[in-house]
């Protein structure tokens, strides 16, 4: 497969960024308006955040620990501000601005396309789509780790799909390729009389996922049907705390709650809502107080059937995006792709047994 | 975002709407109706929801229980469990209430017509019941017999005692009560809702069963509903999920691959038969 991008990039324009290149093509950026990127965040971690000094931008980084989704869909978002006096309400005020997103990976790319496809279907909702529009994305390649496979779910590293322009690392510097009208336009702005075609006659060098689902990814929600009531629901119970951070950390999970909140002085309000998680417990309970997943097993089944089954039969992809954040920041250790080799094994037993 | 000429909408605005007029019905319940702004009609169909809302409180969804043929205003009933219904009874003629919808697949009547209607209501279950049996008492015409089973708890649990005391004078409805637990004052049944069903003298084939109320009833219901041979795809249910948003995004109401909110909270029982977590 890597291959084939190669063939790809060489149908595309490239150019050659030195790191002081791209550090300029970073104020070009900051220029034109928000520019969102990695930083780092203690010794070990990253997170998205907006670039004040482009020096503090990170270009090699494994993952941030909150995925890109906190942009279109933030932990905690006013849906309406309320007065209590007359009982009135507005909305509050959308900022319009142009955001630029540099140095994304190709399976957070792919994790806000399957957002957009939640938040489109059926009720397509203004919140989320408002803060969506204005908004490109720069992708850089990255050296997986032991917890990325979205390889394993069908996203390679150079999936160039919802990037303008996508950046490759080679020697003392990146590759910078054109990806469509957007990112020719940046890059004829940036370095009008300056930038020039370079040959690839660069070395890329291959990289290689750790962590590896065993079966091909199109068959998933085939071995989805089979393990319903697999024994691995429990197994994987048995560790969980059930504390839903796989939820909150999740590239594409979505769901949530809304509250309202009253100000201090009795008057003002704010209809909000809040990242939930369908791991925590209280989360399927109905008015009475019965909970139709009231077993962490349930719970777990619930998320992963999200991830590989119940969206994936109308949009046609698998909703998981192989991030590997579930599983890196587990605090019980529990690994997706551990998950569904699990499952796996249980299906080709089911399998084998049905052909004695 | 080229690719997504959608046009997005505002979703989670609700209608400031007033209340005409608030009947008490048991301790814990009150029927609420509501007008929309500008006298605007609902446009529900019997089994839809809605969103109801009182700022500082928050939102919760509610069954519409009055038909679609009253109008222009609507029907709510609501038990007091929380927070927001709380705050709701102690509102009054003339407060105000936060309403969006109607939310939710309903009853579909269509291919109800002609048909011996069975309602079986527990509970609170006769609610949501209530706006499709309003509905075919006033197409009277278009259905056939209609047979309507209630059971409590117990006798101070009855919801809608004045609509009770004309469906059970008149000539062309079939009501049938029980209770769980009587009083001193109790007369009639004892003894939990499924007792009802096996007396019935049913033309099978030709019976549409609609099924509300409590989650434990359902499967008791279900089998003497089987019992009675009612093909499974003459019976309809409606479930009770915690619908925060109603438009398919929150998650809350999610069974298995189905959102209560959109496909739900009415459903065939086929179809509720896949669905594992159902009831």
């Amino acid at each position: 497969m890597y291959s084939e991008n190669i063939i790809k990039f060489d149908q595309m324009k490239r150019y050659f960024f030195d790191q002081d290149t791209s550090i300029k093509f970073l104020e070009y950026l900051i220029g034109k308006g928000t520019v969102i990127a990695p930083h780092k965040k203690g010794e070990t971690s990253y997170s998205f955040k907006k670039v004040d000094d482009v020096n503090e931008v990170v270009f090699d980084y494994s993952r941030t620990i909150q995925p890109l989704k906190k942009f279109f869909l933030p932990p905690q978002e006013t849906l309406l501000n309320f007065n209590l006096t007359d009982n009135s309400f507005s909305e509050p005020e959308v900022v319009e601005e142009k955001k630029i997103f540099f140095a994304i990976h190709s399976y957070e790319m792919q994790s806000i396309r399957r957002l957009d496809y939640s938040f489109t279907k059926g009720n397509p909702e203004s919140n989320y789509l408002s803060k969506r529009e204005n908004s490109c994305f720069i992708g850089i390649s990255f050296e997986p780790d032991e917890w990325h496979f979205s390889k394993s779910v069908g996203i390679e590293i150079e999936k160039l799909e919802g990037f303008c322009l996508f950046f490759e690392p080679v020697e003392n510097g990146h590759l910078v390729f054109e990806v469509n009208e957007t990112g020719r336009e940046m890059l004829s702005e940036f370095g009008a009389g300056v930038l020039v075609d370079t040959p690839l006659d660069f070395e890329i060098t291959d990289k290689h996922f750790k962590a590896k689902i065993k079966y091909h990814y199109n068959r998933l929600p085939q071995v989805f049907e089979h393990v319903y009531h697999s024994k691995v629901w429990d197994k994987v119970a048995e560790k969980c705390v059930g504390c839903g951070t796989c939820n909150l950390l999740c590239a594409t999970c979505y769901c949530f709650d809304v509250r309202d909140e009253v100000d201090l002085n009795m008057i003002n309000g704010k209809r909000e809502r809040f990242w939930d998680s369908c791991m925590l417990n209280s989360f399927a309970e109905v008015a009475g107080g019965d909970d139709f997943r009231d077993k962490l097993s349930f719970r777990t089944r619930h998320r992963l059937f999200r991830k590989f089954k119940y969206i994936t039969e109308e949009s046609g992809e698998l909703q998981c995006v192989g991030c590997g954040r579930c599983s890196r920041f587990c605090p019980a250790q529990i690994n997706i792709v551990d998950i569904i080799n699990d499952l796996i094994v249980d299906y080709t037993e089911q399998q084998e047994k049905q052909v004695i | 975002m080229e690719a997504m000429a959608v046009e997005s909408k505002k979703l989670y605005n609700p209608l400031m709407s007033k209340i005409l007029k608030v009947d008490i019905l048991t301790e814990t319940e009150k029927r609420f109706e509501i007008i929309l702004p500008e006298d605007q009609i609902l446009g529900h169909k019997p089994g839809q929801f809605v969103e109801v809302s009182i700022f500082g409180y928050g939102e919760a969804p509610i069954s519409i229980c009055s038909s679609p043929t009253k109008t222009p205003g609507f029907e709510l009933t609501v038990r007091k469990t929380g927070r927001l219904t709380d705050k709701m009874h102690l509102l009054e003629k003339g407060g105000q209430l936060g309403i969006r919808g109607p939310f939710g697949n309903g009853f579909d009547v269509e291919p109800f017509q002609k048909k011996d209607m069975l309602f079986v209501c527990g509970g609170i279950g006769l609610a949501p019941l209530k706006s499709l049996i309003d509905y075919t008492i006033a197409k009277r015409d278009d259905f056939g017999r209609l047979m309507i089973l209630y059971g409590t708890k117990n006798p101070s649990e009855i919801l809608f005692k004045e609509d009770i005391e004309v469906w059970q004078n008149q000539d062309d409805i079939e009501f049938h009560m029980t209770v769980d637990r009587s009083d001193e004052d109790w007369k009639g049944n004892v003894g939990v809702i499924t007792t009802l069903i096996p007396p019935l003298k049913l033309d099978t084939s030709n019976t549409i069963a609609t099924v509300v109320g409590p989650p434990i009833m359902y499967k008791f219901v279900m089998l003497a509903l089987k019992s009675k041979r009612i093909p499974d795809e003459n019976i309809y249910l409606s479930l009770e999920r915690r619908m925060k948003c109603g438009v398919g995004k929150c998650g809350h109401c999610q069974i298995n691959n189905s959102y209560v909110c959109q496909e739900g909270p009415v459903y065939p029982y086929p179809r509720i038969k896949q669905l594992e977590e159902a009831i």
